[in-house]
């Protein structure tokens, strides 16, 4: 046996380094992605001004703004919520209200909504262009995009409605029943009310998601820079106008990196948002 | 009706792209994809259709982000765990989960535009293996920081307590109680992160150099198939076409396998506890 | 520091007690015990009743600093070993200190891994070789009545085990380190009667070889195990101690209003 002296500083020595690792682990994921934030404040800051937010795309976007982008970008997402929020709701509503879980429709459902939550979102883009720009014959257009990223962020919506649904006390059922009221009803004037701020929690990341989307918006939004007069035109999300200039414009850093302040502050504030609501839901239903 | 349309987009994607990799296939296409030298689907004298150095591109981009990411969110974990004070604790988690909310165009243009260069200077030409996964390992650390912590606070105060009370360091506490203890959501969240680099589109395709060939070292460009799509689509025809439809297929089984693979560890997790 | 040897006669025991001294413990304002003192005498069986939230535990976790995990908990007074030396000095080496002042809890907790790993890991914490392990193991497990029983799946998780068995497993564990106080919160309060009776048993065996510090709701358990009993009550919203003494003493004939009426059941 050592004798405890030794054993002490042993330990005392590992300790230590361990927190020394951990501590230097911990700052560095801070410290590099810090080094991002403000790499892209300092690129970008000196471009972004009021007209920029609101100007026509110039000269490839160098000069100019990204008012039409800003437009299409809002368009996109829009329709994405739209036709993506009734069927995920009422996946959800099925799933928690209608089938026993374990049951192999509710299974089925349940992987096959899982399994779409899998698949990369290029592959979303590669289906969009070929479905919904090709088959149905939408072209490249925001219509197409928010109808890709409406599958895209299906599953999504279907999961944190579930969760919300399953998190409501058990007993407001029966208790609802009970009353005599019938599960339409129950559904309607009780049960989607009280579960309203997990469904918008979920709603609100899938914007964040929708906004941060670029492989699936490609080949199905298109890249036209103009101001949309109708869903049914091209039109450029902001990712792939930051994607446009980085790669395909030269010296298009700046205002690429503008866009990219842009584009983060509003994740930043949707995200906050979004964590706001989940806290205050949180404390009605859990303290 | 509407749970039954959101299970079957799936099978709505899936069946396009089997459908579209179709000729590929009927064509005998297969032992080309594993043969040929090159990739130049596009051309007309001599179409060559090299997948291989693509999906060694993916996985060589993939291993090597989750190789950093990895200890450094695990390890970060561990400190936010057992040596942060509470508040400050509190804001780091709050940091982690602002930068989970990044977009990977982001990412990707943060690496064209800043570490690019900075791995030229080091060896030429800076768009390379080495840059694709830095810049995923980035962009997925913050998932797996989070998920270890939240992996780490589920391990019970009554073990901590015990380890304690037997007088036990901290580092012993962490290595043979709390990380075995946490293992499996640990090794679920690097699951769920290595899925997500697989993916990964925006983020790599503007710094891996888009090259389709074998990397000779980290700083050689490569081409990973989700970078191959993103690039091709907008123009390919027939077989070319074809072969990218079979390139997102093999993505979705890929994909599809690891999150399946996780919703089974997870139901038998907890069918045992 | 040396390591004491466990003593194998009740006689000429040397593991050593502790003395308190006006103890009291704040958890931020609020004063959990007020000012105890108490004598525990070498190599008995000490047992501290009381009715609820007296503050009987947080005096146990006092005594070996598992207060110091508790963020805002502050600990006044002064804890003595056998040797007088002053356990709440900050500059204590405190991991030595709980290797010397073990705890089994309320709720038995092995490890979730193997019963020998449950072992290998806080022996090897402390400097043991790995040649020393099987046998500290099976002479620990002996010691609990439970090396028959498990002595063939070892290598099996912990967690199979019945309550009764984790319960024994983690005094065999605690008493692996060689400890000179073995603190007990509780023990057999999770537990059903049949394995709560084995695991007093096997607590009463310790008399005599090392100090026993029992916390205990069940008073027919304390008539049964203390040879030295301190009871608890609130005073001016802090728990204290109102009785303390020799068991037989202090069963007999309490001197305090409130222990009597607790001793005999009227109250608490």
């Amino acid at each position: 046996m050592k004798s405890p002296v030794s054993r002490r500083n042993h330990r005392r020595f590992s300790d230590l380094a361990c927190g020394i690792v951990g501590a230097v682990a911990a700052s560095l994921t801070l410290v590099v992605l810090g080094c991002i934030v403000w790499d892209l404040l300092r690129l970008g800051l000196p471009h972004l001004s009021w007209l920029f937010l609101t100007g026509e795309v110039a000269d490839g976007g160098r000069s100019g703004g990204i008012g039409p982008v800003l437009v299409s970008t809002v368009m996109i997402v829009v329709i994405a919520l739209a036709v993506a929020i009734p069927p995920g709701v009422g996946c959800a509503l099925w799933l928690s209200e209608f089938v026993r879980p374990g049951t192999v429709p509710a299974r089925a459902i349940t992987g096959g909504v899982d399994l779409l939550a899998s698949v990369p979102s290029i592959v979303f883009g590669l289906f969009g262009m070929a479905f919904f720009a090709q088959v149905l014959g939408l072209g490249f257009s925001i219509l197409s995009g928010g109808l890709t990223l409406a599958c895209m962020i299906l599953p999504l919506l279907v999961r944190t409605t579930l969760t919300a649904l399953q998190s409501l006390p058990v007993d407001l059922r029966p208790s609802a029943a009970a009353l005599g009221l019938t599960q339409t009803t129950t559904i309607r004037k009780i049960l989607l009310p009280a579960a309203l701020p997990g469904i918008l929690v979920g709603v609100t990341i899938g914007v964040a998601r929708s906004l941060s989307e670029t492989a699936a918006l490609i080949f199905t939004s298109g890249y036209a820079t103009r101001w949309p007069d109708s869903p049914g035109d091209s039109g450029r999300a902001l990712s792939v106008h930051i994607y446009d200039l980085a790669m395909n414009i030269p010296n298009g850093a700046a205002a690429a990196s503008a866009s990219a302040l842009v584009l983060l502050l509003m994740i930043l504030v949707i995200n906050s948002f979004a964590s706001f609501l989940a806290e205050r839901w949180l404390r009605r239903y859990h303290s | 009706m509407l749970a039954l349309l959101s299970g079957s987009v799936v099978l709505l994607i899936v069946w396009f792209l089997v459908a579209g990799a179709l000729p590929a296939l009927r064509d005998g296409y297969l032992p080309r994809l594993l043969f040929d030298e090159h990739w130049q689907p596009g051309s007309a004298r001599d179409p060559q259709f090299a997948l291989m150095p693509m999906l060694a591109a993916s996985v060589l981009v993939t291993a090597l982000a989750a190789l950093l990411a990895a200890p450094l969110g695990i390890a970060g974990a561990v400190f936010h765990r057992f040596y942060l004070p509470k508040r400050l604790a509190v804001w780091n988690q709050r940091m982690l989960e602002l930068l989970a909310g990044v977009p990977s165009i982001v990412f990707g243009f943060w690496g064209l535009t800043v570490l690019v260069p900075l791995i030229n200077r080091l060896h030429p030409p800076g768009q390379s293996l080495l840059a694709a996964g830095i810049v995923l390992a980035l962009m997925i650390l913050p998932t797996i920081a989070l998920t270890s912590q939240s992996a780490l606070r589920s391990v019970p105060e009554s073990q901590l307590l015990a380890a304690a009370g037997l007088g036990m360091g901290r580092f012993a506490t962490v290595f043979h109680i709390a990380l075995p203890s946490a293992r499996s959501g640990i090794g679920s969240g690097v699951l769920l992160a290595i899925a997500r680099a697989v993916g990964e589109t925006m983020a790599v395709v503007m710094v891996c150099g888009n090259i389709a060939k074998f990397p000779g070292s980290v700083f050689d460009p490569v081409r990973p198939v989700t970078a191959t799509i993103a690039l091709e689509m907008g123009y390919a025809s027939s077989s070319h076409k074809a072969l990218l439809y079979l390139a997102g297929l093999i993505l979705v089984l890929v994909t599809g396998a690891l999150t399946g693979w996780l919703a089974f560890g997870k139901r038998n997790a907890g069918e045992v506890s | 520091m040396t390591s004491v040897s466990s003593c194998s006669s009740n006689t000429s025991c040397t593991c050593g007690g502790l003395s308190l001294s006006d103890v009291s413990v704040h958890y931020g304002n609020f004063a959990a015990i007020r000012e105890v003192s108490l004598t525990i005498p070498d190599c008995q069986i000490t047992a501290l009743v009381g009715p609820s939230g007296c503050g009987k535990s947080s005096l146990l976790h006092a005594m070996n600093r598992l207060t110091d995990l508790i963020p805002g908990c502050r600990v006044e007074g002064s804890v003595r070993d056998g040797v007088g030396r002053e356990l709440t000095d900050p500059s204590l080496d405190v991991m030595s200190l709980r290797r010397r002042i073990g705890m089994v809890f309320q709720k038995p907790n092995p490890f979730p891994h193997s019963i020998r790993r449950n072992f290998e890991i806080p022996l090897r914490e402390h400097g043991v070789s790995r040649s020393d392990l099987p046998d500290l193991m099976e002479k620990s497990l002996r010691d609990v009545g439970l090396w028959e029983e498990v002595s063939s799946r070892l290598d099996e998780s912990a967690m199979k085990l019945s309550g009764g068995q984790q319960q024994r497993l983690c005094i065999a564990r605690a008493l692996a380190l060689d400890p000179e106080v073995i603190l007990f919160d509780e023990p057999c309060s999770a537990l059903d009667p049949l394995a709560s009776a084995v695991v007093e048993e096997h607590i009463a065996a310790l008399r005599g070889r090392v100090t026993v510090v029992i916390v205990t709701h069940n008073l027919a358990q304390a008539r049964r195990l203390a040879d030295h009993v301190g009871v608890f009550w609130m005073r001016a919203g802090a728990g204290t101690i109102v009785e303390e003494g020799p068991a037989e003493v202090v069963f007999a004939s309490p001197s305090d209003a409130d222990a009597r009426y607790y001793l005999s059941g009227v109250r608490g």
